[in-house]
């Protein structure tokens, strides 16, 4: 080729003296004795073989050049693979690792769960890596490695200790000493998956196990160390078979060939396919070690359907199918994974139990008779069972809190990137939390025998942001309309916290006195807007406190209009939930929309003492290699006032004890709580926000198409939301002790100060310059 | 040593007493009046106590802040607050990191959530005071 343009720019002066040196010999072979038309005829026929030779030459030179341009682009096939990201790999999401350390409310079920959630496999014998052995008070694992973003933290065998639901002791078995503090690897919540459906776990040639290598060359490819990418013999020997049994019996493909169709091309049984590939094979073969074409091998082919994600790779299918890493396989369990090679549909030992068990010792016999076992280790090992899970483990089991984490990484990160690029999201996922949930809102969804109510449920730890748990469906593993971050609905009462807040920010304390009285408010629109009580009646009167805990909305519109509704815009805007332009006095009544996770955003806020911290699904990202690319910091920022804070949680501590959520007394009795309970127009949504030591839970319950649910925030979300936290260890909410205010007993109705066993009095906290003046008598 | 840090030091040994001093304090002003709260107030704060995964996670921050492994330290804190969310002393430490990494406003919403669960009069107040003043100041 590199010859060829020299002569095409001299090919004026070449041709010349050929054909002149040319000449001679002809005529010295034909001699001086010839007719003329004898001479005419040879020199037709000198310049037949002439034109025939040019064309001829052509051709080749043609050929040639179609030939390079074809391995030239066969080659740019395999760069363009090879030189970039091989594989897509789908981005993986991680719950919050379990710091396990003595003392922490942990119980030996809640771990055992935990472990299984990570793939952990039970045993009755001493653990090894990704195991653990339940005893009575306590239990053995052996962690695995694990590589965070800061550290690798290496697998140790480790006895946890417990006593009534805690844990009391950790002891490294090995060192034989107590740890403070040990941080289990966390547990992969879901995926993003490449468009194409491929998932796979990425397993690097020195770390793949030398049996496996072994067991796949014995079975697939015995000269795979001895070919150049294709084995003549093995095509010739496939042919003849093929050609006798007159159907295909046998293939000759090397694995090197098989790398190339899987790689490049597709499963078409013709000629042209059949060419391509062994090219393939040979410039794969003069281009990469031996061992970088079984990495890739053993990496790409594909093992395992899991619905419509295509399991590829020997690393992924253990994982799925023995919940363990190829490294910790025995030598039957890679067999099997070696005999699916051939029908992953066929042989899959899920689905076709029997046919993969005698798939799985055919590939031991060929191993005993390639001596990679012995005989008596080949009677041992054919008796063994499959040893494989029963049901696969789903892919997206959690699927409301996956798809919030795409989309709140979807500022930063393209699809592509996410289903294609291998990052790793690491979460506060918690997911004994999310069991809670599950367990709970089926508990609670009961109760009321409607089937097709639909229910949100957010929680998530109000002190540092962390969304612990999430589902958007009653049927929580439902992939569908995520309604904890989508649906809008309106909130109704549960704008009263905020409201409330917005209130006091000014003369007023909760021991005001408050207006139960009928209001008309001309709106913008000329509509005269005629708020009611939810009972429609008037009950006297009340201080605010009062108004707030039976949550009567006359007093808070009369209120609203004698500046509130501005307070309360204006408070809005500070956490960014103020939707409309437009702002109608029924907002203080809630009809404006939000999703329940916006809800929740409200509530961290106020249970936070004012300390407002964006609500996160993230906490960092790191790409396939480890490295670092986002790491979302613990936000604090102040902006509501503490002393006033206090006093709306005050408020909402006795919503929960003798207020529209008083359920919440009884349920869980010694146990302070706070909370607000929502109902819409017509019982359309029902919803609870409440809190503990730590805890945010907000629940909704409504209809999809607006229908009635005939449920208030007491008698359905309330409901669900203790169903929920009954699920776990919840501590009591203790309001923090702060300088700026004193606290008194004052008459619930007339809002003076009087004593602790009088009637109606309650204990609040009031701003030193607005403690009543006034005393109650004793009634 | 940042000053902040070095002041904090120096103070802990002081920790204990000036810890009894403030309770007793408390004791004492709680016993003036004859209301008593603690049906809904408690303390948020937690004591800096020597042990525990706390504690230990303590050591290895201030041990990264040593080496300048910022985010390092971070991580360890914010592990810290995980367990503990209301320890001033993670708070404090959060801070302080984010002055090293210069990243002052952060350092300052830190130093506020500090001050929040710190007791008053307690040693940290003053370490927080002189952090406060440094991340105001750039």
């Amino acid at each position: 080729m590199a010859a060829k343009p020299p002569s095409k720019t001299k090919a004026k002066p070449v041709t010349k003296p050929r054909v002149q040196v040319k000449r001679p010999r002809t005529q010295s072979r034909l001699g001086h004795s010839q007719s003329k038309k004898s001479a005419s005829n040879q020199s037709d026929s000198r310049s037949w073989r002439y034109s025939f030779k040019r064309y001829l030459m052509g051709f080749i030179a043609l050929s040639l050049i179609a030939f390079s341009a074809y391995l030239y682009f066969l080659n740019h096939l395999i760069n363009q693979r090879f030189d970039g990201d091989t594989w897509a790999l789908p981005s993986r999401i991680y719950a919050r690792p379990l710091e396990l350390y003595s003392g922490m409310s942990l119980s030996r079920e809640s771990l055992k769960f935990e472990l299984e959630l990570s793939t952990y496999q039970r045993v009755s014998y001493r653990p090894k890596p990704g195991q653990f052995r339940l005893l009575n008070d306590s239990i053995v694992l052996y962690t695995q490695d694990f590589e965070y973003s800061d550290s690798i933290e290496p697998g140790r065998l480790i006895n946890v200790e417990f006593v009534g639901g805690k844990v009391t002791g950790i002891k490294d078995l090995v060192s034989n000493t107590a740890l403070k503090l040990h941080r289990l690897p966390p547990a992969i919540i879901g995926s993003y998956h490449p468009q194409n459906g491929e998932d796979r776990l990425l397993l690097d040639s020195d770390r793949i196990p030398e049996k496996l290598q072994q067991i796949l060359i014995a079975v697939e490819d015995k000269q795979f160390f001895n070919h150049f990418g294709i084995n003549p013999v093995s095509i010739i020997r496939a042919l003849i078979a093929n050609v006798r049994a007159g159907k295909t019996v046998q293939g000759g493909s090397t694995l090197t060939q098989q790398l190339a169709k899987n790689l490049f091309l597709t499963s078409e049984r013709s000629l042209v396919r059949k060419i391509n590939e062994a090219f393939i094979a040979l410039l794969l073969e003069a281009r990469f070690s031996k061992q970088t074409i079984l990495a890739a091998y053993i990496n790409e082919v594909f093992l395992l359907q899991q619905n419509n994600i295509a399991i590829h790779g020997f690393e992924l299918a253990s994982q799925r199918l023995f919940k363990k890493p190829t490294d910790q396989l025995s030598i039957d369990k890679l067999a099997l994974l070696v005999g699916m090679v051939k029908g992953p549909s066929s042989y899959n030992p899920i689905v076709n139990p029997l046919d993969a068990l005698t798939r799985r010792n055919l590939i031991l016999r060929v191993m005993r008779d390639e001596t990679l076992i012995n005989p008596i280790e080949y009677a041992q090992l054919i008796q063994k069972p499959l040893g494989t899970v029963k049901r696969l483990p789903g892919v997206n089991p959690f699927p409301a809190y996956v798809d919030l984490v795409k989309r709140q990484l979807k500022s930063s990160y393209s699809s592509s990137e996410l289903s294609a690029k291998g990052l790793r999201i690491f979460t506060p996922f918690d997911p004994l939390v999310q069991r809670a949930l599950h367990t709970g809102l089926n508990n609670g969804l009961i109760r009321f025998g409607q089937p097709n109510l639909q229910s949100a449920v957010v929680i998530a730890d109000y002190l540092n942001g962390d969304i612990q748990a999430l589902t958007g469906d009653s049927q929580v593993d439902y992939p569908g309309f995520n309604r904890a971050a989508m649906a809008q609905r309106p909130i109704g009462s549960l704008i009263k916290p905020l409201l409330l807040y917005s209130l006091l920010d000014g003369d007023r304390s909760l021991a005001t006195p408050a207006n139960d009285k009928a209001i008309n408010i001309k709106q913008s629109d000329g509509n005269i807007w005629s708020p009611k009580n939810y009972d429609r009646q008037f009950h006297g009167k009340m201080t605010l406190y009062q108004a707030f805990i039976k949550s009567y909305n006359l007093p808070f519109v009369n209120f609203g209009v004698e500046g509130g509704l501005e307070a309360l815009v204006r408070n809005l805007e500070r956490i960014d939930l103020l939707k409309h332009e437009v702002v109608y006095p029924s907002i203080l009544l809630g009809t404006s929309a939000m999703s329940p996770l916006e809800v929740a955003q409200m509530y961290q806020v106020i249970a936070n003492n004012g300390y407002f911290t964006p609500l996160t699904t993230i906490r960092l990202v790191s790409d396939k290699d480890n490295r670092v690319l986002d790491r979302m910091p613990l936000k604090s920022k102040k902006i509501f006032n503490q002393a006033q804070i206090i006093q709306v949680q005050r408020a909402m501590v006795g919503v929960a004890e003798e207020g529209t959520a008083k359920y919440l007394n009884s349920r869980f009795k010694g146990q302070t709580l706070a909370g607000k309970t929502g109902t819409t127009n017509d019982a359309r949504d029902s919803w609870f926000a409440g809190f503990s030591d730590r805890l945010l839970g907000v629940v909704w319950l409504g209809n999809d198409d607006n229908k009635s649910i005939k449920l208030t925030g007491s008698s359905g979300a309330l409901r669900v939301w203790a169903d929920i936290m009954a699920q776990q260890s919840i501590n009591s909410f203790k309001i923090s002790r702060d300088a700026a205010l004193e606290w008194h007993y004052i008459n619930r109705k007339n809002g003076k100060l009087t004593r602790q066993h009088c009637a109606n009095s309650v204990l609040l906290p009031f701003i030193k310059s607005q403690i009543p003046t006034g005393r109650s008598a004793c009634e | 040593m940042h000053p902040a840090r070095m002041n904090l030091i120096e103070s802990k040994s002081k920790s204990t007493r000036l810890g009894l001093i403030s309770l007793s304090l408390l004791a004492a002003s709680c016993s003036m009046t004859t209301i008593n709260t603690d049906q809904y107030q408690g303390e948020t704060t937690t004591e800096q106590t020597n042990n525990g995964p706390v504690a230990e996670l303590h050591r290895l921050a201030i041990s990264a802040l040593d080496k300048q492994q910022y985010n390092q330290s971070v991580n360890y804190l914010q592990r810290a607050i995980k367990i503990e969310p209301r320890n001033a002393h993670s708070w404090h430490y959060l801070a302080q990191s984010y002055w090293q990494m210069e990243n002052y406003p952060q350092c300052l919403d830190m130093v506020q959530r500090s001050y929040s669960y710190s007791k008053a009069a307690d040693h940290l107040d003053r370490a927080n005071d002189v952090l406060k003043t440094q991340c105001l100041a750039n």
